[in-house]
């Protein structure tokens, strides 16, 4: 007998618990106390969380004035591309009822603006972007060259698209006195786009790096040159033209411009009183009948949230406890029957 | 296997003997076997062939083409290559293992050794070097190589015993015997080198139970069929050696022929699973269609003015050609949408179940220390939803073994055990059966429970004696002594081995014969008894009678039979007996035991000798001479005195009640093939079960052709319909018409349910990379843990509630309806993700103020709610958490994210800036509270719904399995000790347990003597010596044999 069991000893299947299947396991048994609790608990915390943040969304003030048809004249210059050197200034008074307490963000927004077209979307070139290869303009067309032949930097539909309208915020303390409210521009940017994602070419010297490049065609002025007063802001590194490059998602976005110091008069945030916008205007939008505007917003703990997720979670909070008592009404009357049949 | 093809068909063989150089010529193929379909240099370009037939791949290289457009291109290559290369490998590897295990098993029979005659020598030779021609030599036990003319044998007459079992699956042995001819050339070396023999015969073909040629040898031929051929694959036994001619090798043999090429099976999955993709693909196309319209509406309407910013081609400006590229560009984009991952799926899960089985040891068999084997990994879920089981019955539900249970002499019954109530009760093992210490010659195996029977024989009472005797005297066994002297029978049929032994443990033992003398030891004395006449059997008479004179001088006629035709012939006085043999009788038939009437009659002298005068006289009679011998023995076979009958049971296998119990309860038809008689198809349904005495109609169809058994059961259709009974229970017996190779499940496998999670949601906005692994890394291998590992019922109750099998038949697991839910479910899923953030992210600043709206921020939240949505929805699914399953659902959300943060670093994108655009961008959306805001309610918003749908189902409609969870949770705490007893099934029935598997003509070849050895040399005098033409015996018996073959073969009958 022994020599006949050690003579097949490997016929018998292992007995493991993952071969028979015998691994211990947990069986998820959603009972119904279980199930219907769970709903409740989650109709509670939805409508909570709705609630905190539609309460923090109303705490958020914001102020945005289209300056589409506010600046008629500018935006009929700009629609013929030969008048690209007029320039056209534009001023648009407002007055803020509420101060604007803590910071305060001044953003431009674009109504119509389809930056996620696809083609648009891949209308760059990243490695020339990071300073590698300045004139990789691979992925560019249809921005690629000149038309004789140079290459493009930054090259793509994106970056020749770039918003160039300036905006200057001025706080009219009375009808003499006109601040202009500081404002920082750095900051702006992710940190891993502006010290890793744009790097300009390493030249001491800027615009040496940009030798054998041309600029975009819709640009005034090459790219060393987009900021005259930080000559550290300049290349591919300008705040600006990193926030711009970074696509939104949908065609109507509100990109961020300027964050307000908060010194001097402002060191509380944006008082109460008569503000005006000076625009440089350059973008032209009526072309694909588009609109522009400019918001200046405070923001809460999360971020600066518009209703909808407030409300989304609301209105998920109330069809959860709908559900859990129509659940509850069908378990109770179907649990009467069920007794029945047991005890037949 | 290339050579066949090649060779031109081929119409006739002529194969010399001895001859290679003559064979040579015909190019016929040598004995190696081929089942292997590649070679080292062959496999890549095959395999790639093979695989490239397939749908899926074939859409795949087309995408692949698609993509190398750089108008369409909306996707890099790498999206498709991917998955394509992924799901071509490791289909290239399984083939290739499954190769390599093919190559294996054909070298190990290629290289078995046997014995060749070249050169006049006998010679070892490796069976793939076996030539058409080759004479070689068999022993005992031995596989035989290759298709063979059986030329002689060490057996008397050159008959030679084989084995089947390899090729039709049938344990009993059958005769093949050499033709007279050659037989004589026995073991002699020189003459069989010398044996220069033709033979022309058929080509080579897969039917086992044919085979016509003609031997040409020494200027004579001689006919051959399948009487002198042995195939490959049988084995050798009870004869010490034989030699063969081959005649068919290798590929040419009847068993290659028939196992050649396998038909792919598809299961009903499979079929689903096409057509489910046909129609992804249309909507897949649909969708593109429509996305392609709204494009060129789009392009027309808002992108004409916005060019502004993108100076197109000239081409390109034309919105309808736009349109049209975009057509092409969704359809590479929405690719994710055709589940092709889902064939790696579910061919993963398959290998996965099938090890399972094979892995069980629920499954595994001691007796014969043999684990289930999934031969085809194809097939497994198919196994749970198994409607007809086709079986075999001898093997399969019965053990070939039969037993003398109970027998009834004159009117008492022996062999119930009573207790001491004197209720019956059923024999069981702690009962001591009856000790035969006294007799040197009891069978050990042989158990008898009944001591009623022991101490009448001990009594003396006659009736006994006389019916022991019978079972001693009428039968057609054969003796033989082995060395160490045990007496060891020759039994043609099963039944009369266990009456015959029956007799002999129980003090009537049969010791020898010679053609004319029986010798039987009875208690102790050798008493030879004359025999005078032996009418045979067979299926007409169901009986079989000797007439013997004992040394008295009396003349008795015994006979055993059917009850019904030996009750007809019975004598009046015997009706009181008769009334009490047939109660007991129907009882015996209803515990499904096969019965023998026994009855004998003593003749006087003078009648007998008039009657054998006319026998002489029928036997020597040209014309009419069967129905004048048939009417002879009806003739004296009457005016029977009852003895009482025997009851022998057909030993089932273990379990097979209750095994066939549980598939009728799982709703699964038996069908029973078996080349038995009537009755004893009958008997043996009773026996298991599968017919039960409340089925007061048994439909018997016979018919002789295809077209008459169709027939048959329509008729049979209508009646049962016309009197309104459920057909729902219906098993059928179905006597085969020829050999079925069946691969009999005899055990339930639990499957598991395939959940087959279709994502049908991806857009644009996805990182590239995240499309490209999405279906494989992410969300595959939860699924494969799930598909693989679940187990919705526990085994125990799975096995106490075959009903839970139904729903499986009924393919109410995985069927349009549910596949069209999960469709729905997909479009609101992805509606969720899609909105949700959609509409949270319209018009926010993030919580540092800058902008969170932009493309990459939108694609990381999304991506990530879909990959935690999709495992908690598996989770949700995961009825059963192993640790397998834990690992596999949280280590894929622990991949996401790993690789969403390497992806999503500095280091690639420094190293590749253009593959890896996403830089920085985990970390900054991933921050924002905002965005875990938005992941939290996608994920409450798409399985909430999810949850309360299952639970209002459960609550309202709930399924067996839900049932039986409920009950399994509810007994957690008290574990039951609830076994299930095999049902024990006692009714008398009043049908007939007549059974008796005997074939005709053995009476003929013991009064022939022929099949004796010669130290029993047949006395040279006798009266039957006279009676017979004995040299024809041979071709009587095998003409008989083949008769009674085919007869059963048209005679198919079914019943209902």
């Amino acid at each position: 007998m022994k020599r006949k069991s050690q003579d097949c000893p490997s016929r018998l299947p292992d007995n493991s618990a993952v071969k028979q299947q015998q691994l211990p396991a947990y069986r998820l048994q959603l009972s119904a106390n279980k199930i219907l609790s769970g709903f409740f608990a989650t109709g509670v915390f939805c409508l909570g969380v709705g609630v905190i943040l539609l309460l923090s969304a109303k705490t958020i003030k914001e102020v945005e004035i289209n300056y589409t048809e506010k600046c008629a004249n500018c935006a009929k210059l700009r629609e013929n591309a030969a008048n690209f050197d007029k320039e056209c200034n534009c001023s648009i008074p407002f007055v803020l009822p509420e101060t604007m307490k803590g910071n305060v963000y001044m953003y431009y927004k674009l109504y119509g603006f389809y930056q996620n077209l696809y083609r648009y979307i891949l209308s760059r070139s990243n490695s020339q972007l990071v300073g590698t290869d300045v004139k990789d303009v691979r992925n560019c067309a249809p921005f690629k060259t000149s038309h004789n032949g140079i290459p493009i930097a930054p090259c793509g539909a994106i970056a020749n698209s770039m918003f160039n309208d300036t905006i200057i915020l001025s706080y009219n303390l009375n009808s003499s006195i006109h601040i202009k409210v500081p404002m920082i521009r750095s900051g702006i940017t992710w940190w891993t786009d502006k010290y890793v994602k744009f790097q300009n070419p390493s030249f001491q010297n800027l615009s040496s790096a940009f030798a054998g490049t041309t600029k975009p065609p819709n640009w005034p002025k090459p790219a060393y040159e987009l900021d005259e007063e930080d000559p550290g802001n300049n290349g591919f590194i300008n705040d600006d033209f990193i926030v711009w490059m970074r696509t939104a998602a949908f065609p109507t976005f509100k990109k961020l411009y300027r964050r307000l110091h908060r010194i001097e008069h402002f060191t509380e945030g944006l008082p109460a009183g008569s503000y005006s916008f000076n625009i440089t205007y350059n973008f032209p939008v009526n072309r694909f009948q588009g609109e522009k505007a400019v918001v200046l917003s405070t923001l809460t703990w999360s971020g600066g949230s518009s209703l909808f997720l407030g409300l989304a979670y609301m209105v998920t909070g109330a069809v959860t406890w709908l559900a859990f008592f129509s659940m509850l009404a069908v378990h109770l009357r179907l649990r009467e029957r069920k007794m029945f049949f047991l005890q037949q | 296997m290339l050579c066949s093809k090649k060779k031109s068909l081929e119409v006739e063989r002529i194969v010399k003997a001895n001859d290679r150089e003559y064979n040579e010529k015909y190019q016929y193929t040598d004995n190696r076997i081929h089942t292997c379909k590649y070679n080292i240099l062959t496999f890549l370009p095959i395999n790639l062939f093979e695989q490239f037939q397939r749908v899926a791949n074939v859409y795949f290289l087309f995408l692949l083409i698609l993509q190398l457009i750089p108008e369409i291109s909306s996707l890099t290559w790498f999206t498709t290559i991917v998955p394509l290369v992924l799901v071509v490998t490791m289909t290239a590897v399984k083939d290739a293992t499954d190769d390599y295990f093919r190559h294996k098993s054909d070298n190990q029979v290629n290289n078995r050794q046997s014995e060749v005659l070249i050169d006049s020598k006998l010679q070892n030779e490796k069976w793939m070097n076996v030539k058409v021609g080759d004479i070689i030599k068999l022993e005992n036990n031995q596989f035989v190589a290759a298709d063979l003319l059986l030329l002689s044998s060490s057996e008397p007459h050159g008959l030679c015993y084989i084995e089947t079992a390899e090729l039709d699956g049938e344990t009993n042995l059958k005769v093949r015997h050499a033709l007279s001819v050659t037989s004589g050339l026995g073991a002699d070396t020189s003459r069989l080198a010398k044996f220069d023999g033709i033979v022309v015969c058929e080509a080579p073909n897969n039917k086992l139970d044919k085979f016509t040629g003609v031997l040409s040898w020494k200027g004579s031929e001689h006919s051959l069929n399948n009487e002198k051929i042995i195939l490959r694959g049988c084995v050798l036994r009870n004869t010490s050696w034989c030699f063969g001619m081959v005649i068919f090798a290798g590929p040419d043999t009847k068993l290659m022929q028939n196992s050649g090429k396998t038909k792919f099976k598809r299961t009903s999955i499979d079929r689903l699973m096409n057509t489910l993709v046909l129609w992804i693909f249309g909507f897949l196309i649909c969708l593109g269609i429509i996305l392609a319209i709204g494009n060129s509406i789009w392009e027309n309407q808002v992108g004409d003015q916005f060019r502004t910013f993108l100076f197109w081609n000239e081409g390109e400006k034309n919105s309808v050609f736009s349109g049209f590229l975009t057509f092409w560009s969704y359809i590479i984009i929405l690719n994710t949408v055709v589940p092709i991952s889902l064939y790696v799926s579910v061919e993963v899960i398959r290998l996965g179940h099938s090890y399972f089985i094979n892995w069980d040891r629920k499954m595994y068999y001691s007796g014969k220390a043999t684990p289930a084997q999934a031969r085809t990994t194809t097939l497994n879920e198919e196994l749970g939803q198994i409607e007809y089981v086709f079986s075999d019955k001898t093997g399969t539900l019965t053990e070939n073994i039969m037993t003398f249970k109970k027998c009834s002499i004159n009117g008492r019954i022996y062999g119930e055990v009573h207790d001491v109530l004197g209720q019956k009760t059923d024999m069981t093992k702690k009962k001591e059966a009856v000790g035969f210490s006294v007799n040197p010659e009891a069978d050990r195996t042989f158990q008898f429970f009944d001591h009623h029977l022991m101490e009448s024989i001990k009594m003396g009472d006659p009736k006994v004696h006389e019916f022991l005797r019978l079972l001693a005297l009428c039968h057609t066994v054969m003796s033989e002594e082995n060395s160490a002297g045990e007496l060891i029978y020759q039994v043609q049929s099963p039944d009369e081995g266990a009456l015959v032994t029956a007799a002999k443990n129980l003090g009537f033992i049969f010791k020898s014969r010679t053609p004319e003398t029986i010798t039987i030891e009875e208690l102790g004395t050798l008493v030879t008894y004359q025999l005078l006449a032996f009418l045979d059997f067979n299926n007409f008479r169901k009986r079989m009678s000797v007439i013997v004179r004992n040394p008295e001088g009396q003349i008795k006629l015994y006979s055993k039979g059917a009850d019904t035709i030996l009750f007809e012939r019975l004598h009046p006085s015997n009706e009181d007996l008769l009334t009490l043999t047939s109660d007991h009788l129907s009882e015996f038939a209803g515990e499904g035991l096969r019965t023998l009437a026994i009855a004998y009659r003593d003749l006087d002298d003078k009648y007998f000798k008039e009657w054998h005068k006319m026998l002489e006289d029928a036997n020597a009679a040209v014309d009419k001479r069967d129905e004048r011998i048939a009417g002879l023995y009806e003739e004296i076979e009457r005016d029977l005195m009852l003895l009482g009958a025997t009851a022998v049971e057909d030993k089932l296998q273990e379990g097979v009640i209750e095994t066939i119990t549980s598939l009728s309860l799982a709703n699964i038809k038996i069908w029973v093939l078996t080349g038995d008689k009537q009755e004893t198809a009958i008997n043996i349904g009773y026996a298991c079960n599968m017919l039960t005495d409340d089925m007061n109609d048994v439909f018997i169809i016979a018919g002789n052709t295809a077209v008459e058994v169709r027939e048959e059961l329509r008729k049979a259709k209508e009646n049962l319909f016309g009197q309104n009974r459920s057909f729902s229970n219906g098993h059928v017996v179905f006597e085969k018409k020829q050999p079925l190779e069946l691969d009999s499940v005899v055990e339930e496998t639990v499957t598991g349910d395939y959940a087959l999670i279709i994502n049908g949601h991806s857009l644009t906005v996805y990182d590239q990379w995240f499309i490209t692994l999405f279906n494989i890394v992410y969300t595959s291998l939860p699924v494969l843990a799930m598909g693989i590992f679940d187990q919705d019922v526990n085994d125990q109750n799975s096995m106490d509630c075959p009903q839970l099998y139904k729903p499986g038949q009924l393919n109410l697991l995985f069927n349009k309806h549910k596949f069209f839910i999960c469709v729905a479910h997909g479009i609101y899923t992805s509606l969720a993700l899609f909105f949700i953030p959609y509409g949270a992210f319209y018009n926010v600043a993030g919580e540092d103020g800058q902008h969170i709206a932009d493309y990459q921020s939108f694609a990381v939240t999304m991506a990530t709610s879909l990959v935690i949505v999709v495992s908690v929805q598996i989770a949700l699914d995961t009825s059963y958490w192993t640790i397998i399953n834990h690992v596999f659902v949280w280590g894929s959300i622990a991949t996401y994210f790993s690789i969403l943060f390497t992806m999503h670093s500095n280091g690639l994108f420094g190293i590749f800036p253009r593959q890896f655009p996403f830089v920085g961008n985990a970390r900054h959306s991933l921050t924002q509270k905002c965005i875990w805001l938005v992941i939290l309610l996608t994920t409450v918003a798409s399985v909430m719904p999810v949850v309360a749908f299952r639970f209002l189902k459960v609550d309202l409609f709930p399924t067996l399995s839900d049932q039986i969870r409920q009950w399994q949770k509810a007994q957690k705490k008290a574990r039951p000790l609830r076994s299930r007893k095999p049902q024990t099934r006692r009714s008398s029935s009043r049908r007939s347990g007549y059974a008796f598997a005997h074939q005709e003509g053995y009476g003929e070849l013991i009064t022939s003597g022929k099949n004796m050895r010669a130290k029993n040399p047949p006395p040279t005098s006798g009266l039957e010596k006279t009676l017979y033409n004995s040299t024809s015996w041979i071709e009587n018996l095998c003409k008989k044999t083949t008769d009674t073959v085919s007869s059963f073969s048209q005679d198919k009958t079914v019943k209902l």
